[in-house]
C-alpha cells in the first residue's frame, strides 16, 4: 500500500555490482540510500498537498516543557492564600507583571514576565492516572485500548513541512512521559515520526560524528554496502518494521552528513552567561538546547523535568530546603523564564510557542504526610509565544482548587489550540497503517481567549 | 443505602395519566419502570453520563451523573432529590426539566438528546408520571448475552444485526438491543451503528464491543480474505495447529510453507536462549534435513541449557519489574538469583507466583519479599498483581467503574485489601497487625474479595506464612477452590515449602506463636490462593498469552494485559485450550514452550504468500520481531568475539544476565532496554534514530570492530570465500548465496585495505535488516 504515510518499499532491481568500485558505491549510496530517497520522500509530501498554514497561524516551531508527574497547581500558579491552611501552599505569594494577579513565591522571574505568558487556571479532565492523563494531554484523545493516538509532536512532525536535516520531533532526555512509555510516541503514525531521544546530558548528545579512524566517505560507503546486503537477502521481506527502521537510518545519515544540524547540538557555543541564565539543572540545559533546535530546524522539541509527582514533603521537596535557591521550583523559574527572555531577545518568541505543563493538578488538601495526591479535576498549562497574547489569566478554580467555576479547558480544547497556532487543521485526517483515514482530533475548540 | 421502593409521590400521580400510558404502551410497560434497569441505561445511550457531559468528575452544567451510570443509586437521588426535586414535576411530567433540557424544549447544551417522538422519551415520560420509582431495591442486570457472537460475514459488504439480552437479578430476560451501547474494535474491518447492525468494511478478524447497564460482551466478527484455501502442507503437530489452521480455513488464508532450516534454527535459538547458533551449531545442524523429530530434538536440547534460564529469568524480572524502582542493589540481586533459582528448577508458575505473594522478611535476604518493594500502597499493589498475573487492567475502577469492563469501584478496593497489611520496615516486608483499605465513598474498610468472584468460602482457616513454611501442601489453599476433574492432581505434588523453606530466616521459626498470629490477619495467602487456582480463567490465560506473544510477536488477546470480556481473543478456543494445558501440566513453563515450539504453526517461514501477505493476526505466517535490546547486543558481541564491559560486573556476563537496569548500560538504554519502571512495551526508551545513530557512528559496534574475529581473520590471511562464510554463519546463521559470494568477493578481492573492507563488510551485515529481525 502506498500512502503519505506509510512510503513505498524501496526500489528493488539495485544493478549487479561485479566490480564496482568505491566510487560507484558513493554514487549507489546517494541514488539508492535506505529506504525513500530524501527527495522522494520530499516529492512525496508535496504530491499529498501539505496544508496551507491556518490562517493568521504566527507559530512555526513548538517548546514543550513537559512536568512528568503533575505539578501541583497550588503550589504554582494557582495559589489560594485565602484558603484554609489545610489546602493553602506552605509558600508565600508575590505579585507578578500583571496588576492582581499572584503566583508562588518560588516563580520570582516568570513573575516578572508574565506580560509574556497567558496563563490558563482551568485545565479539567478525570483520568488521575499518570499514563492515561499524559496521553490525554500529549494526544488529545481520550485513550482507548484499540488504537494508539499519535502525540503532538509526532503530529508536528508529520505535517509541518522541513527542509533541514534536524530531526523535526526531539525529546529531551527522551519520549518516556507519564509512567507511560507510549504517550508521547507517534501511536498509528509510522515510527519514523517519533522523537529524536538526545540521551540523558543535553549538553552531550552522543553519536553524531563518526567513531575515530572513520571518515565520512567511509561512513558512506558502509550505507551502500548495507543497501546492497539487504537488497540480496532473501530471508526478510520488506514491512511496516522494516520501513520504520529504514527511515531511521535515512534520518541518521541526514544528520551525520550536515556540519550544521551537529552544530545545533553544541552547547559550548554559547557564551557562558547565557548557560548561566538558563541555570545548571538538567532542565535548564534541556531548555537551552531546545532553542538552538528550533533555531535550526527542528519544529517540536519537548523538555522533560522528571519528579512532580509530590505525593509528600511539598515544603520540602518543591524548593529543596536543604540548598536554598535549589530544587524544582526554582531551576524551573530559572530555565522556564530564561527560555521565553532568550527567544524574545532573539526575535524567536513570535514564531515560536512555549508551553508549560503536566498531566493534572493535585489533590487540593495536603495529604497526612505534606504532600499532595493526583487530581485531574483542576491544573494549569502555561503558553507563551507563537501568537499567544501574553498577560492574560485564563480560566478560574473555586476557593479551594478544586475545579473550573469559569472557562473550563479540555485536554482537546489544549491540543487543538496548540494545533491550530501552529498552523495544523485539527479536523484534517491522517492515515492509518491498514488505511482508515483519522481525524487528528477528534474533540476540542481553539481557545480564543489566547490570541 | 436505604431507598425508597416506591416513591412517595407515586400515590398522587393522577390516575388518569398511568390510564393515559397505560393504554400507549404494550402491557409489558404498564408496570413503572424500575430506574436502575430502564431509565438509565436511556441516559447512558443518550450519552447523557458520557466522560464529557454530565458524567464528567465536575458534571456539566451543576447537573453530574456518575460515569456511564457507575453509581445508579447516587444518578437516582441527583435526578430525583438534589435541587429540591426541581428536576422532576410529577404534576406536569413533560415539564419537568429532565425532560426538557435533553428534548431541547428548553436551552441545553449538550443538544437534542431524547427527541419528544422517540421511544425513550415515553418511557422517560411515563417514569416520571408514574411518580419516577427507584424499583425493587436489589434489582439489577447481572449479565448480558450477545446473539450472535461468532459471526462469520461471507462478502463485503454485508450487514447483520445483533440482539442483546440482559439478564436480571429476578431471573428474568430483556431486550436490550436498542439501549446497549456497540463500539468496533477495528473500523476498518467492519462497523457498528447505533443498533447494533454491523457491516463489513474490510477483511480480517475483528469483535463488537457491546455495554449494557455495567455489563459486557462481545461478538467476534470474521470476513474472510478469500473462499478457498490450500493448506496441504500444514501438518498438524498438536491441538495448536488444530484451531490455527480452522481459523486460517475460515478467512481464507494459505498458510506460508514450513520455515528453512537454517532460518528455524535461528529463530529457536533467539526464542530460547536469547543467543545466536555458533557457526559450528549451524555447520552441524546443516548436516542433515531438519525432520520433524529432529527439530522436536532441538527444542528439547535447547530447553536444556543454562542460557534458557538466564534468558527466561529474564523474561520474568521484566513482567516483574524486578529492579526498576525502590530496590537497592543487593537485594535486587537476590531477587534475581531467587528468580533464576526458580526459572531452573522449573518451579510451576502457581507456585512461583504463590511464594511472590506472601514472601515476608529481609529484602536482602528473602528474594521474593522484593515484590512487596513495587509500592508502599495497597492500591498500587493490587493493579501491579492484576496487570501482572490476571493480565487485566484494574486502574480506571480506583476512582469510577470500569467502562469498558466488568470491575466496579468495590470490587477494586476490595482487591486492595488484600494488601492493605504489608508494610515495609527499612528492609524488611512485613505483615502488620492492622490495615485496612477504606471505601473511597462510604470511608469505611472494605473487606478483601478477589476480583470478580466470590470470597472462598474457607476463609478461615487460611494459609499462611506458617503453613508455607513448615512445607504444608498448597492443596491446603488451593484445594478448596479446585474443581475436580481438572486433569491430573494439579497440587498434592508441589510443595509450597520449596520456596518457603528456602526464605525462611534463622531464628523465625522458633517463635511459632507469635506466626500463628501473623496468620490471622495476613490476607495475602488467601488472594494468592485464589489467582493461582486452575479454576481462575484470567491466571492461566495471561500467562500462556505473554508466552505466546514471545514466540509470534503478537499475543492471542493484545494488548497482553488488558484481558477482558470485550476484548476477545483471535483465537478464543486456542486460548482456552493453551491455559487447560498449561494448568493441567502444574503450569509447567517448559511444557507450556516446548508446546508452541513444536507446533507447525511456530515453525511457518516469515515469508509471505499473494494471499497471506496482509495477514497480521492470525498467524499465518511467522511475523517479523526486532531482536529486543539484550539479545541484539549479546549477538553483536558473539558474532565479533569481542565482550562488551558492563561497569561492576565480570567480563564475561552477558546482557541478558543483568539482574536489572539498576546495571548501568548506555548501549543498551539507546538499543531500547526495558527500564522496568512501567510495563514494558517493545521499542522501549532507546531504539529510533537514537538507536540508528549509535549503530552507524557509535562505540558498541566500533569498538568490536577492531579486535576479536576482525583481527583473528585479517592476521590468519585466510582466503575470501572462507572469511564471507564465516561472517556470515556468525550473523546470519547461514553461509551466503551465489550472489552474495559473488558481489562481496570480488570486492574484498579489490580492497585495498584488506582490514578495512573485513571491518565495512561486517559492519553492514551486523546493520542489516536479516541480523536486527528474528524471522
Amino acid at each position: 500500500m502506498t500512502s503519505p504515510d506509510h512510503p513505498p518499499s524501496r526500489p528493488g532491481g539495485l544493478p549487479r555490482c561485479d566490480g564496482v568500485s568505491r566510487r560507484d558505491f558513493l554514487h549507489l549510496g546517494t541514488l539508492a540510500p535506505l529506504g525513500l530517497s530524501l527527495a522522494g520522500l520530499l516529492r512525496l509530501r508535496a504530491q499529498t498537498g501539505l496544508p496551507p498554514a491556518t490562517k493568521g497561524a504566527a507559530a512555526e516551531a513548538c517548546i514543550l516543557i513537559w512536568l512528568d508527574g503533575g505539578p501541583s497547581h497550588l503550589d504554582t500558579f494557582d495559589v489560594k492564600p485565602d484558603a484554609p491552611s489545610e489546602v493553602r501552599s506552605p509558600f508565600k505569594d508575590i505579585p507578578t507583571a500583571i496588576p492582581g494577579l499572584r503566583i508562588c513565591e518560588h516563580l520570582p522571574r516568570t513573575a516578572a514576565l508574565m506580560r509574556e505568558i497567558a496563563l490558563i487556571r482551568s485545565v479539567t479532565h478525570e483520568l488521575g492516572n499518570h499514563d492515561t492523563g499524559t496521553r490525554f494531554l500529549l494526544t488529545g484523545h481520550r485513550p482507548t485500548p484499540s488504537l494508539e493516538y499519535p502525540s503532538l509532536g509526532s503530529i508536528v512532525a508529520r505535517l509541518r513541512r522541513s527542509d533541514s536535516p534536524l530531526p523535526p520531533y526531539v525529546a529531551i532526555p527522551n519520549d518516556g512521559v507519564g509512567g507511560d512509555s507510549n504517550a508521547a510516541r507517534s501511536g498509528y503514525l509510522p515510527a519514523a515520526y517519533s522523537a529524536f531521544n538526545v540521551g540523558k546530558d543535553p549538553s552531550s548528545v552522543p553519536d553524531l560524528q563518526p567513531p575515530p579512524g572513520v571518515s565520512f566517505d567511509r561512513t558512506e560507503h558502509r550505507r551502500a554496502m548495507l543497501a546492497r546486503m539487504d537488497s540480496l537477502s532473501r530471508a526478510v521481506e520488506e514491512g511496516p518494521a522494516t520501513r520504520d527502521r529504514d527511515a531511521f537510518y535515512e534520518q541518521a545519515y541526514r544528520l551525520i552528513a550536515s556540519p550544521e544540524a551537529k552544530n545545533a547540538f553544541a552547547l559550548a557555543q554559547e557564551p557562558p552567561s547565557v548557560r548561566e541564565r538558563y541555570g545548571p539543572s538538567r532542565l535548564g540545559t534541556g531548555c537551552l538546547l531546545a532553542r538552538r533546535l528550533i533555531e535550526a530546524g527542528s519544529k517540536f522539541v519537548s523538555v522533560i523535568d522528571t519528579g512532580w509527582d509530590t505525593h509528600q514533603q511539598i515544603a520540602r521537596e518543591l524548593p529543596d530546603s536543604r540548598f536554598p535557591g535549589s530544587g524544582k521550583l526554582p531551576s524551573l523559574d530559572r530555565a522556564y523564564s530564561a527560555l521565553v527572555e532568550d527567544l524574545r531577545h532573539r526575535g524567536l518568541l513570535g514564531k515560536t510557542l512555549v508551553l508549560l505543563m503536566g498531566e493534572f493538578g493535585r489533590t487540593p488538601k495536603l495529604n497526612a504526610a505534606g504532600g499532595r495526591d493526583h487530581w485531574p479535576r483542576a491544573g494549569f498549562a502555561c503558553l507563551a509565544g507563537g501568537g499567544v497574547q501574553g498577560g492574560r489569566v485564563i480560566g478560574a478554580t473555586n476557593s479551594f482548587g478544586e475545579f473550573p467555576v469559569e472557562r473550563p479547558v479540555t485536554p482537546p480544547d489544549l491540543a487543538s489550540t496548540i494545533l491550530q497556532l501552529l498552523g495544523i487543521d485539527p479536523s484534517r485526517e491522517l492515515v492509518t497503517p491498514d488505511g482508515r483515514p483519522m481525524k487528528i482530533l477528534a474533540d476540542g475548540a481553539f481557545i480564543h481567549e489566547l490570541t | 443505602m436505604g431507598l425508597p421502593v416506591n416513591h412517595p409521590f407515586a400515590s398522587g400521580v393522577p390516575s388518569a395519566i398511568l390510564l393515559l400510558f397505560s393504554l400507549l404502551f404494550t402491557p409489558a410497560q404498564a408496570e413503572p419502570a424500575p430506574f436502575r434497569t430502564s431509565i438509565l441505561p436511556i441516559l447512558t445511550k443518550a450519552g447523557c453520563n458520557s466522560g464529557g457531559c454530565h458524567g464528567a468528575a465536575t458534571g456539566q452544567g451543576g447537573f453530574k451523573l456518575s460515569l456511564f451510570g457507575y453509581d445508579p443509586d447516587e444518578d437516582f437521588l441527583r435526578i430525583t432529590r438534589e435541587r429540591a426535586g426541581r428536576r422532576v414535576d410529577y404534576d406536569r411530567p413533560e415539564e419537568s426539566l429532565f425532560l426538557q433540557k435533553p428534548a431541547r424544549q428548553l436551552d441545553h447544551e449538550g443538544g437534542r438528546r431524547l427527541p419528544r417522538d422517540s421511544d425513550d422519551y415515553q418511557v422517560v415520560l411515563a417514569w416520571i408520571a408514574s411518580g419516577a420509582p427507584h424499583g425493587p431495591e436489589d434489582l439489577h442486570v447481572s449479565g448480558i448475552d450477545v446473539a450472535p457472537n461468532d459471526i462469520l460475514l461471507p462478502d463485503p459488504p454485508d450487514t447483520v444485526s445483533l440482539r442483546v439480552t440482559a439478564r436480571l437479578s429476578d431471573g428474568s430476560h430483556q431486550d436490550v438491543t436498542r439501549l446497549a451501547l456497540y463500539t468496533s474494535n477495528d473500523e476498518a474491518i467492519a462497523d457498528v451503528s447505533r443498533n447494533g447492525a454491523i457491516t463489513s468494511r474490510g477483511r480480517g478478524l475483528t469483535s463488537i464491543m457491546v455495554r449494557y447497564a455495567g455489563q459486557v460482551a462481545a461478538a467476534r466478527i470474521a470476513i474472510p480474505y478469500a473462499t478457498s484455501t490450500t493448506s496441504a502442507d500444514f501438518t498438524i503437530r498438536n491441538f495448536i495447529d488444530t484451531r490455527i489452521r480452522t481459523e486460517l480455513a475460515r478467512l481464507g488464508l494459505d498458510p506460508s510453507p514450513l520455515s528453512a532450516d537454517p532460518d528455524f534454527l535461528r529463530r529457536l535459538t533467539l526464542d530460547l536462549t536469547g543467543r545466536l547458533p555458533t557457526p559450528a551449531e549451524a555447520r552441524a545442524w546443516a548436516d542433515e534435513p531438519g525432520s520433524p523429530e529432529r527439530r522436536a530434538g532441538l527444542i528439547g536440547n535447547l530447553i536444556a541449557r543454562p542460557e534458557f534460564v538466564d534468558y527466561w529469568t529474564l523474561q520474568l524480572a521484566d513482567l516483574l519489574l524486578l529492579g526498576g524502582k525502590g530496590s537497592d542493589d543487593p537485594a535486587s540481586r537476590q531477587y534475581h538469583a531467587w528468580l533464576r533459582d526458580q526459572v531452573d528448577r522449573n518451579t510451576p508458575m502457581d507456585q512461583l507466583v504463590r511464594d511472590l505473594l506472601t514472601a515476608e522478611g529481609d529484602t536482602k535476604t528473602v528474594g521474593p519479599a522484593n515484590f512487596f518493594t513495587l509500592s508502599n500502597d495497597p492500591r498500587d499493589l493490587s493493579e501491579h498483581v492484576g496487570r501482572m498475573f490476571l493480565g487485566t487492567r484494574i486502574a480506571c475502577a480506583r476512582c469510577h467503574a470500569h467502562p469498558n469492563d466488568r470491575w466496579t469501584q468495590e470490587d477494586y478496593h476490595q482487591f486492595a485489601a488484600y494488601f492493605a497489611r504489608v508494610g515495609r520496615d527499612g528492609d524488611r516486608i512485613q505483615v502488620r497487625q492492622r490495615g485496612e483499605v477504606d471505601h473511597p465513598k462510604s470511608g469505611f474498610p472494605v473487606t478483601p474479595k478477589p476480583l470478580g468472584a466470590p470470597r472462598p468460602s474457607h476463609a478461615s482457616p487460611i494459609p499462611t506464612s506458617l503453613s508455607l513454611r513448615s512445607e504444608a501442601k498448597v492443596g491446603e489453599g488451593g484445594s478448596a477452590i479446585a474443581e475436580p476433574g481438572e486433569g491430573p492432581p494439579l497440587r498434592s505434588e508441589a510443595k509450597v515449602g520449596e520456596g518457603g523453606s528456602a526464605i525462611a530466616e534463622p531464628g523465625e521459626g522458633s517463635s511459632l506463636h507469635s506466626e500463628a498470629k501473623v496468620g490471622e490477619f495476613d490476607r495475602r495467602a488467601e488472594v494468592a490462593a485464589w489467582l493461582t487456582s486452575p479454576d481462575n480463567p484470567l491466571f492461566a490465560r495471561s500467562l500462556v498469552n505473554r508466552v505466546w506473544k514471545h514466540f509470534f510477536g503478537r499475543g492471542l488477546v493484545e494488548p497482553v494485559d488488558d484481558l477482558r470480556p470485550t476484548n476477545p481473543a483471535t483465537h478464543p478456543a486456542l486460548l482456552d485450550a493453551l491455559a487447560h494445558d498449561f494448568a493441567g501440566h502444574r503450569f509447567d513453563l517448559r511444557h507450556l514452550i516446548r508446546t508452541i515450539a513444536t507446533s507447525h504453526t511456530y515453525q511457518l517461514a516469515s515469508t509471505t504468500t499473494p494471499s497471506n501477505r496482509l495477514d497480521d493476526r492470525l498467524f499465518s505466517h511467522a511475523y517479523l520481531r526486532e531482536l529486543p535490546a539484550q539479545v541484539f547486543l549479546d549477538a553483536i558481541v558473539q558474532a565479533t568475539g569481542v565482550p562488551h564491559r558492563f561497569e561492576g560486573q565480570p567480563d564475561d556476563i552477558r546482557a541478558v544476565q543483568l539482574v536489572g537496569p539498576q546495571v548501568p548500560s548506555a548501549a543498551l538504554e539507546v538499543l531500547g532496554r526495558c527500564d522496568r519502571v512501567g510495563p514494558c512495551v517493545p521499542s522501549g526508551q532507546g531504539g529510533g534514530l537514537a538507536k540508528a545513530l549509535h549503530l552507524v557512528n557509535g562505540s558498541t559496534l566500533h569498538d568490536k570492530l577492531n579486535a576479536g574475529i576482525v583481527a583473528h581473520l585479517h592476521d590468519s590471511n585466510a582466503p575470501i570465500p572462507e572469511i564471507l562464510e564465516e561472517l556470515y554463519l556468525r550473523t546470519l546463521t547461514r553461509p551466503p548465496s551465489d550472489e552474495e559470494s559473488a558481489a562481496w568477493e570480488s570486492l574484498l578481492a579489490r580492497a585495498p585495505d584488506r582490514r578495512e573492507a573485513i571491518q565495512d563488510l561486517f559492519w553492514a551485515l551486523l546493520n542489516s535488516r536479516e541480523f536486527g529481525f528474528n524471522h
